[in-house]
């Protein structure tokens, strides 16, 4: 019997062998949540990690793809696989229509929200004061940034008050299922953020791949134009205009080129090596270069001789005389680099010469003259001479010469479809691709009427949340 | 023939045998019942010694042994006798001892006597799947036993397949089935380097009666491998097996364009502007007579499969000893895709002069060197790759030659593939472009490397001892280690490299390499009551404490500009921080910093991850007379995946009628066994998601600027817990007319709660459009059958043996509960309905005015308009409904055919190859399939191809490639002789030798059009398929 003892032995073996505190076990290779921010500097990681999940103009949620592709710039490559064929064939639903773009700004959002929301945790000592309100500004200026993107894609119309808006996410929840509140409210929201941004913003910080004071106004100056207060939208412009001067032709090339200047550059999502977005991607293959998107051929006929965005746009290993044309687009080029590392200017100047020329066309009483010296101002740099433009007659006559010269001068920057939805009721155009443009099958034409100017909320979001309202028509 | 043999024989003879032999006399005869049937592999052994030999399946043995030795004959089941020797002819009759019937091996216990198993487990005989060549483990489970579905993605050497166990159990967490091989939980991808022939039998546990003791990990089913041991007593037993095979490519079931028909096609009914379209009749005659190249012809080759194997079994009194060695080797049948293979394997096994105390090591060491071509499945590939040689056959243009003109292969492309430019330079653009596709693959499988080197070694060693009346107490520690180095050329002299690492850059290529490696490590003790408490009731019981930890580890490199000299060698890599200068952008015909380049700068990369898993679970079990038994199991398992839930407890009870026991049955003769099995319990499944899946993480890293950035990582419920599967199981085994027919029907209803899904989000809200929580319920019902008919027995009369045998399972799996109804797009996982279900629009043909598209609007009415909102659920599921396998064993003297054909039937996958070569969108760079041919063009006329006018229409295809994937496939047939061991005894070395040829795969019925309608993946989208196989072999038993 005294084999016996030998039990409670084994059965003390038993439990040591599933013994408890092995089982806490943490990631090796990534932080936990709850302890990842202790200190300025980890703020200063989570804003670089906030700003880096904003669609840097490749890749999945890009707009420049979208408000080139489904618009009148583009047409199907010579080496299209079916590469893009929804955006051509202007396939605007609620299940992948938005090319994410909702989800990928409103995730943006939350990770400015997340910052903001460790950054509520830490005491900065006197030293790191001014290091703590920059993050603060910046991710308050990105916030209102990134809500206006949401709320020109996704409002059927910004130009009313009270309209529905978007949600303007200001917490960080994992549980929220909110309304759309009216594009009044947003705009207040906008203007709340960016105030704050503006008061927190050092004005040592000038490094224009980040938010700045001039990026502040920049954006109060493109807000004020889309939401029609346009006496708003000339003061920050000329605030801006007074401030920078526009690219000659040597430095416009430069700029796209290898972005080697930034003279007339506000605000631009830096793409470096090894953290590159590949904008150029949007329309070629990887590696070789092959188009599967090309720029219109009508696009490709209205840039003339003398005109710098000629040889910017149209890349050399364009063939405009082979039937078909190839018309290679060259905005993105490989560079000078290479590695078709090219940074997303999303704010310049030029484009808030044509800001300012828009509020003047349309503003109460509009200064027609005014409008056309703006846009002149824009075609002079351009084109290296002194151009002339007649003085605009009639609001109608404005809006075509302006939106014809941002087309110019804003393609393949992700403005073409906003300008076709912002103009459409104005000079009652829809989309109209050239015939040359829409072969096989491809639709020629988007009438103004579509419901497909503004985005389906999407599916998803309906799915989830019984409190959201789909715009109307999907 | 015979006199052949012999003679050959006998070389052999003359060469060692006599030597070693001279003193000893052979002795034979032949073993039989009672009722004197052959007893196939009894034991004959030489009393004191480690001599001895098996019994072929004619009951006949041959052994060499000294006058005066003793040689004891056994076999299970059977009471031993001794003899002594005084002639050269020894027949001996073998009484039945206690009943002793077939076992069944169950987890934790080893094996049992099946009759007192009330748990649902099919067994698969080890002698089933030996000598197959199919690489993978899973992969040979297909058709093999009810309840057992087995997809494989890819017919590539060294790929593994899907196993699901009575359906899909789990949505997002893991659906495979554990595998333990020997009492070690091992991975569940990594088959490759195992080798089947070492396997003596696997069970698959299917009901929670049986798999509860797994607890969180039990829920898909749990297979556990038995490998080979030395049977004590049974003395030196040396084998020698070899196999060769070639493979073959399967039926191709669709039809491209050869160079006539396409370049008539481009010029005469394609819109637009291509090469087709200025030729002339004759010219076109001219170039199709010059090439017309069937590209199927130039990808597929014949691969083939090479085995030799020598394993040595020995077995003692107290100790037993099975060891072996296997190469082998595996060509795909594409170039570039080959397989080769060392394995060992040893188990050792040992007790007490006493038998209370015994022990065992097992060990398994593999090494496999594989070889990659680009397929559909490989590194997160989706098949579209244009260097993936299953591409070529659909797209592959047939108006190009292949060849060279001095005859050679050309791996480069022409002018007319864009990859020359008019100098003859190779233009790198067009190289690596759409229409140099068939040479870019052919480029790519000769000149770059895609190359998996894997160490895999499972080893335990356990041991027991009965150290008190009734009571035993016992532990084992148990390995599973895999180090895969994974090794990646891009040649600087390949086309891809000409692009690696960019265009500009001057030097080319690039070398990856990742380290991988995996430790799986298993500690267990337990303590076993086992006790007749009277005659009629038994009891068993036991408790047990277990620890498991894994631990991942991974890091790698990408090193760029690769020396064509020292090809795979660090030494001819470029050094990261080389600047080059490719442009000159202020022309000053200087090197300016803003004009520096870096194209060579190595990545690099490393991980870790871990997890650990500590339970105490328990058994019981009562037998009442043999008649009645009832089984418990509870285990309670602690996990660090879930810091907030880490415990969960897991249990099931079972209870079994052994029916034939009854008195009341001793009369009905024609039933021999009958039972009836019940069970219900409760598994989990913890497996889902990442292994810190509880908590919120944030990811570090190169962000914005190449600085350090923090992001969240994938956001997560932080009290999640396992998903629990409910499962209940009533089945009856039974056997009629002295088991001749024998089988099991099963009927199961499992139903898996707080499965990990996607709980639906307010992007808008909170950032993210769903976080995975335990929110969905989903259930399994469904039938197991497995039935077999022994038609004619062989007998000391009757020289034949005919065996048919069958398996099916029918499987109803249904959401039951899924926030948000379904997730998904087009193969949606919805509410009241299979899991992975088709979601599309209803595709209604070509109107014959007009030659336009047509579809089903979301009321059935025909539209011309296609609307995404139309789409409707098509009552199509991906997962089969149906699957089995059946066939028959026939054996005539030394003769034996066996075959088992394999089905799966009521799946439905996208056809999305087929839908590439009947886009005519792509006709100006792709073949096209024939059918195109047909497209409209006049009204009136009735097709279903539309009106090329339409362009292509693969983003408006609605429903149109959703097709029927059920297949009925032979999946292995083998005829074998084996020599009769009269003729053998004359050789005085060999005791067995066994000759087969075998086909595998060999036809497939289906109506899939494409090489292979098998997969897991949903969509098909040019798979590398699984080959025909045909392979000849023999075994030598010495």
């Amino acid at each position: 019997m005294k084999k016996y003892f030998l039990i409670p032995i084994i059965i003390t073996l038993l439990f040591a062998v599933s013994c408890d505190d092995q089982l806490e076990r943490f990631p090796v290779d990534s932080l936990v949540e709850e302890t990842a921010y202790q200190s300025v500097s980890d703020l200063e990681a989570g804003l670089r990690g906030a700003i880096n999940s904003i669609n840097r103009g490749g890749g999945t949620a890009s707009l420049i793809a979208f408000n080139s592709i489904f618009t009148d710039n583009t047409r199907i490559g010579g080496n299209n696989g079916g590469q893009q064929l929804n955006l051509l064939n202007q396939i605007l639903n609620s299940q992948t229509g938005d090319q994410g773009t909702w989800a990928d700004r409103y995730n943006a959002i939350n990770n400015f929200n997340r910052v903001l929301a460790g950054a509520a945790a830490i005491t900065p000592g006197a030293s790191e004061t001014s290091a703590y309100n920059e993050v603060l500004a910046q991710c308050y200026a990105f916030r209102a940034y990134l809500h206006h993107d949401v709320l020109t894609y996704y409002s059927e119309d910004l130009l009313n008050g009270s309209a529905l808006g978007v949600h303007y996410q200001n917490t960080v929840s994992t549980s929220d299922f909110p309304a759309r509140a009216t594009v009044a409210e947003n705009l207040t929201e906008i203007d709340n953020d960016l105030t704050l941004a503006a008061s927190l913003m050092p004005s040592s910080s000038t490094d224009k791949n980040f938010a700045t004071q001039d990026f502040i106004t920049f954006l109060r100056a493109r807000v004020a134009l889309y939401s029609g207060d346009y006496t708003t939208a000339i003061s920050n412009a000329n605030s801006l205009i007074s401030s920078y001067s526009l690219a000659n032709q040597a430095q416009y090339t430069a700029m796209f080129n290898g972005d080697t200047d930034t003279t007339e550059v506000i605000f631009k999502f830096d793409n470096v090596q090894g953290n590159n977005s590949n904008i150029a991607f949007n329309w070629i293959f990887t590696g070789t270069g092959g188009n599967f998107i090309e720029m219109s051929t009508e696009l490709f006929g209205l840039f003339t001789t003398g005109d710098v965005r000629r040889t910017v746009n149209v890349d050399p290993a364009s063939d405009p005389g082979a039937n078909p044309p190839l018309l290679t687009i060259g905005k993105y080029p490989a560079g000078a680099d290479t590695n078709y590392i090219n940074d997303y200017k999303a704010m310049r100047l030029s484009e808030i010469y044509l800001i300012r020329a828009e509020a003047h066309a349309r503003k109460a009483a509009p200064d027609f003259a005014a409008a056309s010296a703006d846009v002149n101002a824009v075609r002079t740099a351009r084109f290296g001479s002194p151009q002339t433009t007649a003085a605009y007659t009639s609001l109608n006559e404005a809006i075509t010469g302006i939106k014809a010269e941002r087309r110019l001068e804003l393609c393949y920057e992700g403005f073409r479809f906003v300008d076709l939805k912002r103009y459409r009721n104005i000079l009652n155009q829809g989309i109209e691709r050239d015939a040359s443009d829409c072969a096989g099958g491809i639709p020629c034409s988007l009438p103004v009427s579509s419901e497909k100017f503004t985005f389906p909320i999407p599916q998803a979001e309906i799915n989830a949340n019984p409190n959201m309202t789909q715009n109307s028509g999907y | 023939m015979r006199t052949k043999f012999s003679g050959i024989l006998t070389l052999f003879l003359a060469l060692f045998v006599q030597i070693l032999f001279a003193q000893q006399q052979t002795v034979s005869g032949t073993v039989t019942d009672d009722t004197g049937l052959p007893l196939p592999g009894a034991t004959v052994l030489i009393e004191g010694t480690n001599t001895g030999k098996t019994t072929d399946f004619d009951g006949n043995y041959s052994i060499k042994a000294n006058n005066g030795q003793t040689l004891v004959f056994s076999y299970v089941g059977f009471t031993s006798q001794k003899i002594k020797v005084t002639s050269a002819t020894i027949n001996v009759q073998l009484k039945q001892g206690e009943a002793l019937e077939a076992v069944t091996i169950v987890a934790y216990g080893g094996a049992v006597n099946s009759a007192k198993v009330a748990s649902a487990i099919a067994t698969v005989d080890g002698s089933t799947i030996e000598q197959v060549p199919i690489n993978s483990l899973d992969q040979i489970l297909q058709g093999a036993a009810a309840g057992v579905s087995v997809n494989t993605g890819s017919g590539q050497p060294g790929q593994s397949g899907t196993i699901l166990i009575r359906g899909r159990g789990s949505l997002q967490g893991d659906i495979e089935p554990l595998f333990v091989i020997d009492g070690v939980p091992v991975d569940q991808d990594n088959f490759r380097s195992l080798n089947q022939n070492d396997i003596e039998s696997l069970s698959v546990l299917k009901d929670a009666a049986a798999t509860a003791i797994y607890g969180n990990r039990g829920s898909g089913g749990v297979v556990i491998v038995t490998t080979k041991k030395g049977k004590k007593g049974s003395g030196l037993n040396i084998q020698y097996r070899t196999l060769y095979g070639v493979a073959v490519k399967p039926k191709t079931r669709f039809e491209v364009m050869n160079a006539s028909q396409f370049l008539t096609f481009q010029r005469d009914l394609l819109p637009g502007n291509q090469f087709g379209d200025s030729l002339s009749d004759t010219q076109i005659a001219a170039i199709s007579a010059q090439t017309n190249t069937n590209w199927s012809d130039i990808f597929f080759q014949q691969g083939t499969t090479l085995s030799h194997e020598l394993s040595i079994s020995t077995g003692s009194e107290n100790t037993s000893s099975y060891t072996s060695l296997q190469y082998y080797k595996q060509e795909g049948i594409t170039l570039g895709s080959d397989l080769k293979r060392f394995s060992f394997r040893n188990n050792f096994n040992g007790s007490s002069e006493s038998k209370k105390f015994n022990y065992g090591t097992t060990l398994t060491l593999n090494y496999s060197v594989n070889n990659f071509i680009v397929d559909a499945t490989r590194g997160g590939n989706t098949g579209g790759q244009l260097d993936n040689p299953f591409i070529v056959p659909y797209i592959g243009l047939p108006y190009l030659s292949p060849y060279n003109p001095d005859g050679s292969l050309n791996l480069v492309g022409t002018q007319g593939s864009g990859a020359l430019n008019a100098d003859g330079t190779v233009n790198a653009s067009g190289a690596n472009g759409f229409v140099n596709t068939a040479f870019l693959a052919l480029n790519t499988a000769r000149l770059n490397t895609d190359q998996e080197n894997e160490f895999k070694a499972v080893g335990s060693i356990s041991a027991d001892y009965n150290f008190a009346k009734n009571l035993t107490a016992g532990g084992s520690v148990g390995i599973d280690y895999t180090n895969i180095e994974l090794l990646q050329i891009t040649a600087p002299g390949s086309i891809r490299g000409l692009i690696t690492p960019s265009q500009a850059s001057e030097e080319k290529g690039s070398q990856s390499e990742t380290f991988f490696r995996d430790a799986n490590f298993i500690a267990n003790a337990f303590l076993r009551y086992q006790n007749d408490i009277t005659e009629d009731l038994s009891v068993t019981a036991s408790l047990y404490g277990e620890y498991n930890y894994s631990n991942t580890q991974s890091a790698g490199f990408t090193a760029f500009g690769l020396n064509p000299a020292l090809p795979g060698s660090g030494s001819g890599f470029t050094a990261g921080n080389t600047a080059e200068f490719p442009a000159d952008s202020n022309g000053d015909g200087v090197d300016d910093p803003e004009d520096q380049v870096f194209n060579y700068i190595p990545g690099v990369a490393s991980s870790e991850s871990e997890i650990a898993l500590a339970s105490v679970f328990a058994t019981a079990a009562i037998d009442y007379q043999g008649k009645y038994g009832i089984e418990a199991t509870i285990r309670r398992d602690q996990t660090s995946r879930f810091p907030k839930n880490p415990t969960g407890t897991f249990w099931s009870v079972a209870g079994r009628w052994n029916i034939d026991n009854e008195d009341f049955m001793s009369e009905v003769d024609v039933i021999s066994t009958l039972k009836l099995r019940v069970s219900y319990g409760v598994v989990g499944n913890q497996n889902v998601g990442s292994r810190y899946q509880g908590l919120q993480t944030v990811n570090a890293g190169p962000s914005y600027q190449l600085g350090t950035g923090y992001n969240l990582g994938t956001l997560v419920d932080e009290n999640i817990k396992w998903e629990t599967a409910n499962k209940f199981n009533v089945g009856l085994s039974f056997g009629l007319w002295n088991n001749r027919l024998s089988g099991e029907l099963d009927y199961y209803r499992e139903v898996t709660k707080d499965l990990f899904s996607q709980k639906l989000l307010s992007v808008a809200g909170t950032g993210y459009n769903q976080v995975t929580a335990n929110v969905a319920d989903m259930s399994n019902t469904g039938v197991d059958l497995q039935i077999a008919y022994d038609i004619l027995r062989k007998s000391a009369t009757n020289p034949w043996s005919v065996k048919i045998f069958a398996n099916g399972n029918y499987n109803k799996n249904e959401v039951e509960r899924l926030p948000g109804g379904f997730t998904g797009n087009t193969l949606r996982v919805a509410e009241g309905r299979p899991a992975n279900t088709w979601h599309q629009v209803r595709w209604a043909g070509v109107d014959p005015s007009n030659g336009q598209p047509l579809y089903l609007d979301i009321n059935g009415d025909i539209t011309n308009v296609f609307n995404p909102d139309d789409a409707v659920y098509l009552d199509k599921n991906f997962d089969p409904t149906y699957t089995g396998g059946f066939g028959a064993d026939i054996s005539y003297k030394g003769f034996t055919l066996s075959s088992l054909f394999s089905f799966v039937a009521d799946r439905y996958r996208q056809n999305s190859s087929l839908a590439i070569v009947e886009d005519v969108g792509l006709a100006g760079f792709a073949n096209q399939s024939t059918t195109i041919l047909n497209a409209w063009t006049t009204p009136g006329q009735v097709t279903d191809i539309p009106s090329l006018s339409f362009g292509g229409l693969r983003a408006v295809d609605g429903d149109r490639y959703i097709e029927d994937a059920s297949f009925l496939r032979l999946r292995n047939v083998t005829l074998s002789y084996t020599v009769d061991s009269k003729i053998l005894e004359k050789t005085n070395i060999l005791s067995g030798m066994r000759i087969f040829v075998q086909g595998t795969n060999l036809v497939t019925w289906t109506k899939w059009r494409g090489f292979d309608p098998e997969s897991n993946q949903s969509t098909g989208f040019f798979d590398y398929p699984v080959p025909r196989t045909f392979s000849l072999g023999f075994d030598l038993n010495f």
